[in-house]
């Protein structure tokens, strides 16, 4: 090769980015002719008049947000026993540990740019003064409202200014940030001391209770504390291990916490020590110790002849005790159903020892987990509670939602899988389940499951109410489920399918590594999507008999003497609660979606 | 079906033995026949090119030989195992016969290494380790072992197509189908996909190639095999292919293509 050097290529300056701003955006995008412009100003007019009635309603003479601030207690735990409050303290403040640590096992740590909260302050101030501007309230407070407006928009604005471009803050700074807005708001907002004592309504003015400020300061300090300590324990643990950590508590924590929070110290632990932990055992190590027989890769057809038999065994137990010869506790008749589709699956899953391993550890942890749930929700509280026999409010809400979510993914997974089967009959049953209950109102399945399913039951099977009403939704939930997975299922190409039966994979390996992963990653939007309608439609259950969240407050807080007839206060803050939760669920998906990196491979 | 010329082949290579054969093979898409009864022997360590032009039923026929399409008259035998519906006859094949795909197929939420011990710790029941030493080996020869811990969404597309061979090597195969491995490349990339397959040729490695690279067929090529309608239409060696065709159906094809 000859020694030309070429000179390097100058670069020639880019173009000036065009004119940016709210001036040029708006005259763009709002005023860009006549039509637009008077389209504009319509559509500024129907909002401001919606928007001053709701606010007009929020303030108006009858309002008594007192009817909020006192109940605030029931909205959350409804009737759960005062002197028994230290445990639902204690799970909140272990589910806030839980946060922070999962937070820093998955690495979700985004810096924020401050320009976007100099934005989001900007907005903030724009929007109190134009609720200042358009709220009917007396001249002072209108005068003061956008006074404050204004003020916090033109700091913010100022700020930004000074700010240089581009500069990001930690995350832990938004979390410091969150926790200072959570002290001012106990320690200092005025909100008054309202509370029911012996019966009688008392108000006085002040700050919140101790007994309220105390336990949120030592919340604030477990998030902090747990995420800066998990920080430092990531540094030691490799993070694969802290992620299955969190990922085994997510799963079975809360049912832990539920059992804290209704078992009483009197509970029967000699029941539980002779009966539940036995049954549990006995099928956590005998099964595991049979599967890690099954799957040695030499076993071949055994581990199907053993899972048929078992199959059949737990078919039998059924059939028996319909006719009442055979009695049994159901969660033995569900075990042996688990372990007979374990078995069946061994030969799929044979391998070398560590695999093996894996695979009988993987049963324990799912046989704890189902003996968990079942002795968790199927036995009525031991503490003193009274009427509905459990907790209530939104910590009803969340449980069951969450309980449903949790039970129904295995169930939508296995059904969109049968429904997208080259086997006719897996087909046809999971298409009639879920076009059965997909064509089915929600409520009436909850009717069905609470009132009508208890009278089939044969005499010495029990259920409890809320049981009854977790099956039933949950069976529901996974018919949805199910169709948001089979729209993942869809989504995967042909040459994936070939790809893997080219390298010899059997039709379970294929789907449980290929297909089904991919699959789950595409269907994140839209489960989420019904994450968040499962959580609002656990409303329904009031009808059931529930004291759910929107029980309380059209209910149980309207009743209430000193505030009678203040139903629609109570909706406000109930739908505001709603909505919190739903909008952090959605805000989560997206940017756990940006992180799997849904639509952009 | 048509009479097929075949220009034979060398005595050294008649002497292998069989490793694949198929006899009046015959596949339907609904009333439409793509193969009209394919008889063909490919020798152990053979590499055959299969010519002819788009809709010729070359990507249907190595797609019977390990059965990710049925074919539904006439025999494949592989390594003398007959394919028929036996499910264990078909896993064994599969197992035996590695093919590699236009669009490479790779698994797009697996790590490259992960791609590539996948089969081997689940179907041939590797320990971990082994399969991973295994696999870096691989990864090593096809020329990408920096690549590991990379997704596929990470590679070039030639990079894609060296994994995808890996891939199908972890298994230790006997037999290597490719369906025109460089046809989704662009054209600065075809050479390396070309140099692995070379490479694995020179290997011993018994190879069915559906592919339009000229050069590799007259270099590599033990035989090549011209298809049309579904009909093998000439067969024999690259010297008989490029100097004095038969069939002006072969001229005209290669007339067009080189
Ligand atoms: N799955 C299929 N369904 C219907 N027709 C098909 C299918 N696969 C291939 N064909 C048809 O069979 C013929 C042969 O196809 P193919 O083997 O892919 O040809 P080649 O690989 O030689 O281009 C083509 O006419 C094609 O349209
Ligand atoms: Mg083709």
């Amino acid at each position: 090769m000859t020694d030309i050097t070429m000179p390097p290529p100058v670069d020639e300056l880019a173009p000036e980015p065009p004119p940016s701003g709210p001036v040029v955006w708006a005259r763009e995008n709002l005023f860009s002719s006549w039509g637009n412009a008077l389209q504009t100003f319509f559509f500024l007019f129907i909002s401001w008049q919606i928007l001053s009635w709701l606010l007009g309603k929020l303030v108006a003479e009858e309002r008594n947000w007192d009817a909020v601030l006192t109940n605030s207690r029931t909205f959350f735990t409804f009737n759960y026993p005062l002197e028994q409050f230290a445990r639902m303290w204690f799970s909140l403040g272990a589910l806030i540990v839980a946060v922070g640590i999962t937070l820093i096992a998955f690495g979700f740590e985004p810096r924020v740019r401050t320009s976007k909260i100099v934005q989001s302050t900007i907005g903030l101030g724009a929007a109190v003064a134009v609720i200042g501007v358009l709220t009917p309230v007396s001249g002072s407070w209108r005068l003061g409202l956008i006074a404050v407006g204004v003020a916090i928009g033109v700091v913010a604005w100022l700020a930004g200014r000074a700010l240089p471009d581009g500069q990001t803050l930690p995350f832990w700074s938004l979390l410091v940030g969150f926790a200072v807005f959570v002290m001012v708001l106990v320690w200092i907002v005025p909100w008054g001391q309202n509370e029911f004592l012996d019966g009688e309504y008392i108000d006085e003015p002040g700050t919140v209770n101790i007994t309220t400020k105390q336990p949120w300061t030592v919340m604030m300090g477990l998030l902090l504390g747990s995420f800066f300590g998990a920080r430092a324990l990531a540094r030691v643990v490799p993070r694969r291990i802290l992620q299955l950590a969190m990922i085994v508590w997510w799963v079975m924590g809360p049912a832990f916490l539920l059992f804290l929070v209704l078992r009483d110290p009197a509970f029967d632990w000699g029941y539980v020590l002779a009966v539940d932990i036995p049954i549990a055992l006995a099928f956590g190590l005998g099964g595991g110790a049979l599967l890690y027989w099954l799957t040695e890769p030499v076993r071949g057809e055994i581990a199907r002849i053993v899972g048929a038999l078992l199959l059949g065994t737990a078919a039998l137990t059924w059939i028996l005790a319909f006719f009442g010869v055979v009695s049994m506790l159901q969660k033995i008749r569900l075990s042996i159903l688990f372990l007979a589709l374990f078995a069946l699956a061994a030969a799929t899953f044979a391998g070398e020892r560590s695999v093996r391993l894996r695979y009988a550890g993987i049963w324990m942890g799912f046989v704890a987990l189902t003996h968990w749930l079942i002795t968790g929700i199927n036995t009525p509280s031991t503490l003193d509670i009274a009427a509905p026999p459990f907790i209530g409010g939104f910590a009803l809400t969340l449980t069951i939602a969450y309980y449903v979510m949790l039970a129904s993914f295995p169930i939508g997974a296995l059904m969109a899988l049968a429904r997208t089967s080259t086997l006719p009959i897996f087909r046809i049953l999971s298409t009639t389940y879920i076009e059965v209950v997909r064509g089915i109102p929600l409520i009436t399945v909850l009717f069905f499951f609470s009132i009508m399913v208890p009278l089939f039951l044969p005499g010495e099977m029990e259920l409890s109410e809320l049981a009854a009403i977790f099956i039933g939704y949950t069976l529901f939930s996974g018919a949805y489920m199910a169709e948001n997975i089979r729209g993942g299922l869809q989504s995967i190409r042909k040459g994936q399918f070939e790809a893997a039966d080219a390298l010899g994979l059997t039709t379970a390996q294929r789907t449980a590594f290929i297909v089904l992963p991919q699959a789950l990653r595409v269907s994140i939007p839209n489960l989420v999507g019904q994450a968040i309608a499962t959580f609002k439609e656990t409303s329904l259950i009031a009808i059931v008999g529930g004291f759910d969240l929107l029980r309380v407050g059209n209910q149980t807080v309207a009743s209430q003497p000193a505030f009678l007839g203040q139903s629609l206060t109570a909706l406000f803050f109930v739908s505001f609660v709603y909505w919190v939760f739903a909008y952090s669920m959605s805000r989560a998906s997206r940017s756990l979606e940006e992180k799997l990196g849904v639509g952009s491979r | 079906m048509s009479k097929v010329i075949d220009a034979g082949m060398s005595d050294e290579l008649a002497a292998r033995e069989d490793m694949i054969v198929c006899r009046g093979v015959k596949k339907w898409f609904g009333d439409f026949q793509a193969l009209r009864g394919v008889d063909l022997t490919v020798k152990d360590r053979e590499v055959m090119v299969v010519l002819g032009p788009s809709g010729s039923g070359k990507s249907t026929l190595i797609r019977c030989i390990n059965r990710l399409e049925v074919h539904q008259e006439g025999d494949i035998i592989v390594d003398g195992v007959e394919l028929s519906n036996d499910v264990r006859n078909i896993d064994k094949i599969r197992s035996e016969v590695g093919m590699v795909f236009q669009q490479f197929n790779l698994f797009p939420h697996l790590t490259v290494l992960d791609n590539v011990t996948l089969a081997p710790i689940w179907v041939r029941k590797r320990p971990k380790a082994e399969a991973e030493a295994t696999a870096m080996q691989l990864l090593e020869r096809v020329g990408i072992p920096e690549q590991a811990a990379k997704f596929p969404g990470q590679l070039s597309g030639g990079q894609q197509q060296r994994v995808a061979i890996a891939r199908s090597l972890a298994m230790e195969p006997k037999i290597m189908l490719f369906d025109e491995p460089t046809s989704a490349l662009d054209p600065e990339m075809i050479s390396e996909v070309l140099d692995v397959m070379k490479g694995l040729a020179q290997s011993g490695m018994t190879m069915v190639c559906v592919t339009h690279e000229m050069g590799f067929a007259r270099e590599v090529a033990d035989r090549i095999v011209f298809m049309e309608s579904g009909d093998v239409v000439e067969i024999g060696t690259p010297e008989h292919f490029f100097t004095n065709p038969t069939e002006d159906r072969t001229k005209l094809f290669l007339s067009q293509i080189l």
